[in-house]
């Protein structure tokens, strides 16, 4: 399986070089992507200097911590994204012929990956982590790695669930665009601004919340008390990301076995 | 001990019913009511190691479907299948070890990849030990000419170039048994013989079982000894192919160019199958009827400029097979 990654990523590379026109223009986009992003942040918080006692310095943080967990699972896992695509097609069928375990098999299918996102949202939290001015010390350094990944993990749980809706639906796209753009909106703002329901939804439902509100929340020492829940809460998203993708995973067997294929 | 056996396999597949038309596809949209449609109703058959066996039927007959099952992508409705040993739906993994696969309609080749990239995804796929790898393309490369295109990437491969690949592909990793399907759609007349030869070249000396599903009955007729018919999810016929033609084919057509036209043209004994401007096809049954009086009842009555005998192939067998179903008595176990 080891040897199989590492080809994965040889050829993710060597085919990125191969395309190496449609890379600069991914790149860029990324880049011209989160920067807006950030700008719009910078537009309205000139407005409101502070939201619920959030400034623009830490919602540049609370948009890095997001940032680096969504480019960390699109780096390592966004093949899931293309399960219903290749079911539709048919294409699905040469994952189940391989001795490797499916799940494996998809998120191992070279195609054009690169790190850029990472990379790029790797440096803008280091600078984020500065101007914000968050207490960076020891337990800091070493939690930072723990929520990241798990909210990578939450984010690919709720990918991968949506995906395995394709088994039955064939289908699914509308549902991920509304996801991503739920995902994207509310990820970029302190959750404290939006009515209960939201917060409820974020937090419990399709738990956004934990990707970058609750541990930045943890980090820059802002305790709402929403829902009762102490600050600690914020460091409880790898716990969470693990339990949804396994939750995820597991539905993901159950699809497997009712999966139909195309033509007779 | 066979290496496939399959007993009354059964594959229904459910979708929704929808009525035609867009007030059909909006009514759809609220009613969950299903449609279900069994592509394969009760297919048993045996297969021992090292045979090549033609599975064929029209389009639509659960070929592909039963391919499916035997490959562990497709879990059955009912019945027991097992491939070497295993249950392939619930030992999925392990199956694929043994088996191989081409599909001529979609490629198992990287895109975007020179086909050594490919093969060499491939080997950590299998985890097929070096020495084996070396060997195993050494071998393929020669018997299918691959040394030249094995840096292009595929999409710049022609068909046939990509077809011997895929097969190279599905046989690095030494599986007991391969699943063809239509392999050589498409292909050239020297591109299909190649691909032939490699088939009958790595049945014979690595004892590979070959499973071939096809519509060009020339593959079947050769590489396969035996062949299977499935019809409408069901085996109409299991057996030599030999034997099909002897039984199936007691028909023969006797051509005939007449010398001039004649508003009426019928003898004693034959069906006239076909007239076009002089030619007639006029079929008989050499059992009932020797070819020498046919032609001799022809000449008395008109005059003729040329005469020819056909023998049916084995495309027109199984045509009359589909159409009329099978009452033979081949039904016979493998040999």
């Amino acid at each position: 399986m080891f040897g199989l990654y590492r080809q994965y990523w040889r050829i993710n590379v060597l085919t990125t070089l191969e395309y190496r026109a449609n890379f600069i223009l991914w790149s860029l986009f990324t880049v011209v992507y989160h920067g807006s992003a950030i700008a719009a942040l910078y537009i309205v918080l000139h407005e409101f200097p502070s939201m619920n006692g959030w400034t623009f310095r830490d919602m540049a943080f609370l948009y890095a911590l997001w940032m680096l967990a969504h480019a960390l699972q699109n780096t390592l896992f966004s093949n899931v994204d293309d399960v219903p695509e290749r079911i539709r097609e048919g294409d699905f069928d040469r994952v189940l012929i391989r001795p490797v375990d499916p799940l494996f098999s998809v998120i191992a299918t070279p195609g054009q990956i690169f790190p850029d996102e990472l990379i790029l949202a790797a440096s803008f939290f280091a600078l984020a982590t500065v101007y914000s001015g968050v207490r960076v010390d020891a337990a800091f350094v070493l939690l930072v790695p723990l929520v990241v990944a798990g909210g990578a993990l939450i984010d690919l749980g709720i990918n991968l669930g949506i995906a395995t809706l394709a088994f039955w639906f064939v289908r699914v796209d509308a549902l991920r665009w509304v996801v991503l753009q739920l995902e994207q909106e509310f990820t970029r703002y302190p959750i404290v601004i939006y009515s209960r329901g939201v917060r409820f939804l974020l937090t419990f439902v399709i738990p956004f919340a934990f990707m970058n509100y609750f541990p930045a929340a943890y980090f820059l020492d802002k305790h709402d008390g929403t829902f009762l829940l102490p600050p600690q809460v914020g460091l409880l998203s790898p716990l969470i990301g693990t339990a949804l993708v396994l939750a995820a995973y597991a539905f993901w067997r159950f699809g497997l076995r009712r999966y139909q294929g195309v033509g007779h | 001990m066979p290496i496939i056996e399959t007993v009354d396999l059964r594959k229904v597949f459910r979708s929704i019913k929808r009525e035609p038309g867009l007030r059909g596809a909006l009514g759809a949209l609220f009613t969950r009511e299903y449609e279900e449609k069994a592509a394969v109703e009760g297919v048993s058959f045996s297969l021992e190691p090292g045979e090549v066996v033609g599975y064929i039927g029209p389009n639509g007959a659960g070929k592909s479907t039963t391919i499916k099952m035997l490959t562990g992508i497709l879990v059955p409705t009912s019945g027991t299948v097992r491939v070497a040993g295993l249950v392939p739906y619930e030992q999925r993994e392990a199956n694929a070890e043994n088996i191989g696969v081409v599909f001529g309609q979609r490629s198992q080749l990287y895109w975007d990849l020179p086909l050594r990239e490919s093969f060499e995804l491939l080997r950590s796929i299998y985890d097929i030990s070096r020495d084996r790898y070396r060997e195993n393309l050494a071998e393929f490369s020669r018997l299918l000419d691959l040394e030249r295109f094995m840096g292009t990437p595929v999409r710049q491969l022609s068909l046939g170039e990509r077809m011997r690949g895929d097969f190279a592909a599905a046989m690095l990793h030494d599986p007991k048994l391969v699943f063809l399907d239509e392999p050589t759609i498409g292909l050239d007349v020297i591109a299909k013989e190649s691909i032939r030869e490699f088939v009958a070249r790595v049945n014979r000396e690595r004892g590979t079982t070959v499973i071939l599903t096809t519509h060009d009955l020339a593959d079947v007729e050769r590489l396969c000894p035996r062949i299977i018919l499935i019809d409408e999810g069901k085996v109409i016929y299991d057996g030599a192919l030999e034997r099909l033609r002897e039984e199936y084919g007691t028909h023969r057509t006797l051509v005939v160019t007449l010398f001039e036209s004649y508003p009426e043209f019928a003898v004693d004994g034959a069906v006239v199958e076909s007239r076009e401007a002089n030619v007639v096809r006029l079929r008989f049954d050499r059992r009932k009827l020797s070819a020498e009086t046919l032609v001799r009842r022809v000449l008395d009555r008109y005059a003729i400029s040329d005469i020819a005998i056909v023998e049916p192939d084995i495309e027109s067998i199984v045509r009359r097979l589909y159409l009329e179903g099978y009452g033979g008595t081949a039904r016979v176990e493998p040999p």
